[in-house]
């Protein structure tokens, strides 16, 4: 699917960056200078020590954080120029996955993956939490698609970690989006876990040919799972290319010259 | 996004700080003055005239109040121009804290301690002068009291049916100050977070509106309330409702906007990313995780109502209180232990079951 799309998408990236920059009230600069196009279709990682920028980059881009300098398109709408209603209708085609997966605790699961569907609801049902029956049934073929449909009367936060961040995935794919942002989405998972929800994700962008952007520590996802990748540093751009291009001295120019890969495999 | 001039910004905040610790120096140096006048004074051996020695209100009344103001404020100005030879005064070590190179001197090392320890040590000299501590008295004048605590230990029946009926007059004055109380502090809390109120100019004014409103509203005693409601809406126990709502009101809506500042954000920053409006993130992001505290507070606050509905009912607000004011003022000790001891079963009680259901809550 990603194949037949992409000719067409080559003209108008999904999202593009023009010298982004981010200064937090305090002082502190998390982001400078930032250029960047992302096509239809693409698993994009972006990589960088932590402190590096890489969730403010991605916060930028949906504007839960204001940048202080710098534009982001997405699909050709201006999204820093963007307020109030327009913003959010804009929200709804960008779904996020967090590494704390945030999801509601004392709600069900099957409520957490309606409320993907907040921004196109009526307002009135919305806040008494009922939906329409379809939309429920969506939401629990979300369910089924990350192999949770059996616990969809369960609290969100009797699941596992793991279990958790696939109802996230869920969620996201309840909104319906035409991208997804995913900070660290497996970082705070137990390693063996990882796959179980980046295969999720990995699903999400071959069969639905969804874009996606999605920060990541560990270099062996990196290799597995992104068709591109960008790398910050001190929330500077140094380097992009293909998976296949980053090798050892790239590794080095990111992290510093005293880091070591943590395994391995790839080099 | 704020962006401020820094250096502008700068001096204004230093400027401002330093009147503020002048002020505080001004003020503390002028208290320890008129203290250490206060003794002079009291040990004059100076008679009243009743010829007895001057009692607390005479000596407070002699005291040059306005001319230890001025010289507190001459010497505060001193220390500030003195401070880089004596050491940071005591109203900047409170607004700019202590200064890198005092950190680890003695306080006997400091002006600023010296003039701690002369200010503490006179505070206590005064105080036993003003409120006219008499030891004496306390040891040996116990006879009188002896009969209602007498009294007390021997509760007497024939008010005990009176005052069981007002006591449910109490728990229920309490309960429905209590539950008209949360609607309106719910609505109000969300205003009152500051996490909440940071995105516009608007809900920063709501914010300080609100913040400031309640603060002044809790300030006043629920029997001050009580005295307005009185003379409002007449004698019983409608008053005592109306008195301690309130309180409640103020009360409820600070202890729930501070829960409300203290939840996690991450569940409203995923509900905003969905494209929700504010109206759904408040609902999805935040109030299922404030509701279980909400009922903690809540219910915590009945039991105080319950308890201040007793002082209310002192001044005309309904409740027990009522009927225990009259048996005081006659001295019918028996029936005011009676009395006594079931607000103090009440109270016990509702201790007992409020904390059973918070533990269940939380
Ligand atoms: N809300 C915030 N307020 C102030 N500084 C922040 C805030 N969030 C992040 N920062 C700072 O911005 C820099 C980049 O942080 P972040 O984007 O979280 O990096 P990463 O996700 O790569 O760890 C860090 O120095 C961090 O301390
Ligand atoms: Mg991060």
């Amino acid at each position: 699917m990603s194949a037949a799309a992409a000719p067409a998408a080559a003209a108008t990236p999904v999202v593009r960056i023009e010298g982004l920059g981010m200064v937090y009230p305090g002082g502190v600069r998390a982001l400078a200078g930032i250029d960047l196009e992302v096509h239809e279709g693409e698993f994009l990682a972006v990589l960088g020590l932590s402190g590096s920028g890489k969730s403010t980059l991605l916060r930028c881009i949906n504007r839960l954080v204001d940048p202080s300098e710098g534009r982001v398109w997405i699909f050709d709408r201006e999204v820093t120029r963007l307020r109030g209603g327009e913003l959010r209708r804009l929200r709804r085609q960008v779904a996020m996955i967090f590494q704390q997966f945030n999801l509601v605790r004392r709600h069900t699961v099957l409520d957490n993956v309606l409320s993907g569907s907040l921004g196109r609801s009526r307002l009135l049902p919305s806040l008494v939490m009922s939906f329409p029956p379809a939309e429920r049934a969506r939401a629990l073929e979300s369910l089924a698609r990350v192999g949770l449909a059996d616990r969809a009367g369960s609290r969100a936060d009797a699941l596992s970690g793991g279990q958790q961040q696939r109802v996230a995935v869920a969620r996201a794919l309840m909104q319906e989006p035409r991208l997804i942002l995913a900070d660290e989405p497996v970082a705070s998972l137990d390693p063996a876990l990882r796959h179980s929800v980046m295969r999720h994700i990995e699903a999400l962008n071959r069969d639905e040919g969804l874009t996606v952007i999605c920060s990541l520590h560990d270099i062996d996802l990196v290799e597995r799972y992104a068709t591109r990748l960008v790398a910050l540093r001190d929330g500077r751009l140094v380097w992009q290319g293909l998976p296949s291009e980053f090798d050892r001295a790239t590794f080095r120019s990111i992290y510093g010259e005293d880091a070591e890969p943590a395994s391995n495999t790839g080099f | 996004m704020a962006r401020r001039e820094p250096a502008a910004d700068t001096t204004w905040r230093a400027s401002v700080e330093s009147l503020q610790a002048g002020a505080i120096d001004a003020v503390l140096i002028a208290i320890l003055l008129a203290m250490g006048e206060l003794l002079v004074v009291a040990f004059s051996g100076r008679r009243g005239p009743t010829g007895l020695l001057l009692g607390a209100e005479q000596i407070l009344d002699l005291l040059s109040y306005g001319r230890w103001l001025g010289a507190g404020i001459a010497l505060a100005a001193l220390w500030a121009l003195g401070a880089r030879w004596l050491g940071a005064s005591p109203g900047q070590a409170l607004v700019r804290g202590v200064p890198e190179g005092e950190r680890d001197l003695a306080w006997t090392e400091t002006l600023r301690g010296w003039f701690a320890a002369v200010f503490i040590e006179l505070t206590f000299f005064a105080g036993w002068l003003i409120t006219e501590l008499d030891l004496v008295a306390f040891l040996t004048k116990f006879g009188k009291a002896a009969d209602i605590v007498r009294g007390l230990a021997q509760p007497s029946t024939s008010v005990l049916h009176e005052g069981l009926i007002l006591l449910v007059q109490t728990v229920f004055l309490a309960f429905m100050a209590t539950a008209f109380a949360i609607p309106i502090a719910f609505v109000l809390a969300f205003p009152s977070a500051r996490n909440l109120t940071r995105g516009s100019t608007l809900a920063r004014l709501a914010y300080t509106v609100s913040r400031t409103l309640m603060n002044f509203v809790r300030a006043v005693e629920p029997l001050v309330w009580a005295l307005i409601f009185i003379s409002w809406v007449g004698i019983g126990p409608f008053a005592g409702v109306l008195a301690l709502w309130v309180h409640s009101v103020a009360s409820l809506t600070k202890l729930y906007s501070e829960q409300i500042e203290s939840i996690d954000t991450g569940p409203m920053d995923a509900i905003t990313a969905t494209g929700a409006s504010t109206l759904q993130v408040l609902r999805y992001g935040v109030v299922p995780q404030v509701i279980p505290p909400f009922l903690s507070f809540t219910i915590y606050r009945w039991d105080i109502n319950v308890r201040m509905s007793t002082i209310i009912g002192f001044v005309g607000g309904g409740g027990i209180g009522y009927i225990l004011k009259p048996r005081v003022d006659l001295g019918e000790w028996g029936e005011v232990g009676t009395l006594v001891l079931l607000i103090a079963a009440t109270v016990w009680l509702m201790d007992l079951i409020s904390a059973k259901i918070r533990e269940r809550i939380v």
